[in-house]
């Protein structure tokens, strides 16, 4: 049933259990009290009336001596009846006579209604009170069945007490034969107490309506955000990733949930605002060769060309081509260095001689365009893939280079380093404005917006990309009409 | 028709160029913005095909500088296609856009219909009296046959039935119908001038002394 499927409901119903039973034994405990204080109290009253009682059952007067009686075995008049010596017998029968102030004790100007029976020796009935009613039969029969089921004859002075149909009685024995008994009505008691468990049951259910309203309360609430969670999570998954859950209490563990997941939603919003736009740049480079190819194609074909023509033509496509063509490696090693699966070697070699190899490789650029190559390379050994590091090295002089002046200088250094080698590549070009400073290592970003220079705009990304799966770190630092300095630091052999 | 063309991409403005003129329009070139807003600025082209991507400065600001002092219809070449790109070219002037790589007959197309809508025409075809100049094919019918033109004597003909009724100085068709590199001499014009006159009729090209030619409606 989805109803035990919800953590909400779950909760719901198992508390409202415990909070049931605990009422539950609360309450039923509280009745009992009540109960035994106020059947206690009915029970004094019992008591009070049988020594009265008791009391009020005299010898008669002496009428001379008899055989095998003594005088000091009978007791003195007033005397409590139970003095005598147990098991003597046979005495005369007792006399009842009931003095009138406690006459008021038994009668129907009592809500309790107390009666009494007062049973000879013999089992015929001595004396009772004048509001006996049908049911003392009963009563009687009862006390009877009493009598003989606990052997009472064996005990000294035996009494009991014992509830029969809204009636409450005590009986008691004495010792010269006599059986007292004394019940009353206890529907006043009843009735209380029937209040008291209404008054019981009524708080109970109050405080289970609130307990229940409560809870349902706190754990709507506290699981309000597992709500806002889901519904943002299933957006997402829609694919509206700029969805973002509504965090309102950051405090509980939910709110942190949250949190958490918010920045995980950022990242993964990032990640593909960043693939997208690298997707949309890549295709923004491949549109202009294309579109050279397509315009020298198109209109040498309009009508027939001298060869020269059609030559100057193929070069021109050749060249769109070869753009293309590095365009497409540059995205593919991006690609996989992105996904991690370009792996670098790790081998021990000198920078300082691969850095000297790709000078003399570079040498031929830098003179055609008049630039300078100081290097100071002292040996310098470091672990990883020494062709990588060249290339990063290339590029980096081949950028120094191209964007130096005439006549200008490149300067490459290495350097030992506590724990690091570093490679600096300095020129003295015009250097690189500070707004354009951080974004020289993202994909396609060009300070100068334009295509001619014959750079893809992938170059500093790839060495980016390469220096830190070295786990090393690339940073630039420029002065504008002064130069630039790209310095690459990379973790020592 | 004379049109400037802006582009750093040589190989594609050196393409553009030729195959621009080979459709009988005097073609000016720059390579970068500086260059391209100077030439546009100074020069009253028919129309200007503007790539977006400049060293210098590039395509928006250009067409933002020159729309203070100048209404020629813009053609921007742009190699974004976003619809965020088409609508700040559009709303900052650009009378149309062409995303690279365009078809050649596409891109002239659309340079024949930004040309138009400057000339406050609606149609490609455009009736004087007997002749017909169809634009869009580039032809002209007198008497409902075909004329053979030469490629500057078209555009001669275009230019001035474009803007029929108007007088239209010596000057004006030096400056639309010969690129910067052309020696303009004086006669060059009138020899074109008399055979159109020779294939069309005397009459369809009016000599107003001292002030130019005018075609009249």
């Amino acid at each position: 049933m989805k109803i035990f499927k919800s953590i909400k409901w779950r909760l719901q119903i198992w508390y409202g259990l415990i909070l049931v039973v605990v009422l539950a034994g609360f309450g039923f405990t509280a009745y009992q009290l009540e109960r035994g204080r106020l059947l206690g109290r009915v029970d004094d009253e019992l008591h009070r009336r049988v020594g009265v009682l008791a009391n009020a059952l005299h010898h008669p007067p002496p009428r001379g001596l008899e055989e095998n009686e003594q005088p000091f075995d009978r007791p003195p008049p007033g005397q409590f009846p139970d003095d005598g010596p147990p098991g003597q017998n046979p005495h005369p029968p007792l006399e009842f006579h009931l003095p009138p102030e406690a006459a008021g004790l038994f009668g129907t100007n009592d809500s309790n209604n107390f009666y009494f029976i007062i049973e000879g020796r013999d089992g015929n009935e001595l004396a009772c009170s004048d509001n006996v009613l049908q049911s003392e039969v009963d009563f009687q029969h009862r006390f009877n069945a009493v009598n003989h089921a606990s052997n009472l004859d064996n005990s000294p002075a035996p009494r009991a007490s014992l509830n029969f149909k809204d009636n409450r009685g005590i009986f008691q024995r004495l010792p010269s034969g006599e059986t007292i008994y004394v019940a009353c009505s206890v529907i006043p008691e009843l009735r209380e107490l029937k209040m008291t468990a209404l008054k019981l049951a009524g708080v109970g259910g109050i405080i289970l309506f609130f307990g229940l309203a409560g809870g349902w309360w706190i754990v709507s609430r506290s699981l309000r955000p597992v709500v806002e969670i889901s519904s943002a999570a299933a957006k997402i998954s829609a694919g509206d990733l700029s969805q973002r859950i509504n965090v309102a209490e950051a405090e509980s563990e939910l709110g942190q949930l949250a949190a958490v997941l918010n920045s995980t939603f950022a990242r993964l919003d990032a990640a593909f605002a960043q693939q997208k736009q690298f997707a949309s740049d890549a295709a923004h480079e491949l549109r202009t060769p294309v579109a050279v190819v397509l315009t020298q194609t198109q209109t040498t074909l309009n009508r027939e060309r001298t060869a020269p023509e059609y030559r100057e033509t193929v070069e021109a496509c050749q060249r769109a081509a070869q753009r293309m063509r590095k365009l497409i490696g540059a995205l593919l090693e991006l690609a996989r260095l992105d996904a991690g699966q370009e792996q670098m070697k790790r081998m021990k070699f000198d920078l300082s001689r691969t850095a000297r190899d790709c000078v003399e490789l570079i040498r031929l650029l830098a003179d055609e365009r008049g630039v300078k190559i100081a290097s100071e390379l002292p040996p310098l050994e470091i672990t990883g893939d020494s062709e990588r590091i060249a290339q990063v090295i290339t590029n980096l002089l081949t950028n120094a280079i191209q964007y130096n002046n005439p006549d200008g200088e490149v300067r490459i250094t290495t350097q030992a380093q506590t724990g690091s080698a570093i490679l600096t590549v300095r020129d003295t070009g015009a250097g690189i404005a500070a707004e354009d400073l951080p974004r020289v290592f993202e994909r396609f970003y060009r300070a100068d917006k334009s295509r001619s220079s014959g750079n893809n705009g992938l170059g500093l990304a790839i060495s980016k990309a390469i220096v830190e799966a070295h786990g090393g770190a690339i940073e630039v630092s420029s002065e504008e009409n002064v130069g630039t300095i790209f310095t690459v630091r990379l973790p020592a052999a | 028709m004379r049109i400037l063309v802006v582009e750093d991409e040589p190989d594609l403005l050196r393409s553009l160029a030729q195959a621009l003129r080979e459709e009988g329009y005097a073609v000016d070139t720059a390579d970068n913005g500086d260059d391209g807003l100077f030439s546009a600025e100074g020069t009253d082209y028919d129309a200007i095909v503007l790539d977006v991507m400049l060293p210098g400065m590039d395509g928006w600001e250009i067409l933002k500088r020159l729309r203070k002092t100048k209404k020629t219809p813009v053609l921007m070449l742009t190699a974004r296609d976003q619809s965020r790109d088409r609508v700040r070219g559009l709303d900052t002037g650009a009378d149309d856009y062409v995303v690279k790589p365009f078809d050649l007959p596409e891109l002239f197309a659309r340079l024949r219909a930004i040309i138009r809508r400057g000339a406050n025409k609606t149609t490609n075809t455009i009736e004087i009296g007997d002749v017909t100049v169809d634009t869009a094919a580039r032809n002209v019918l007198f008497k409902d046959k075909p004329v053979e033109l030469t490629a500057r004597e078209y555009s001669l003909v275009e230019f001035l039935a474009l803007h029929r009724g108007e007088v239209v100085t010596r000057t004006q068709l030096y400056e639309h119908l010969f690129d910067e590199n052309e020696s303009s001499l004086s006669n060059l014009l009138d020899v074109h001038v008399s055979n159109v006159r020779k294939k069309l009729g005397a009459e369809f090209i009016t000599t107003r002394r001292g002030h130019g030619y005018c075609v009249e409606g």
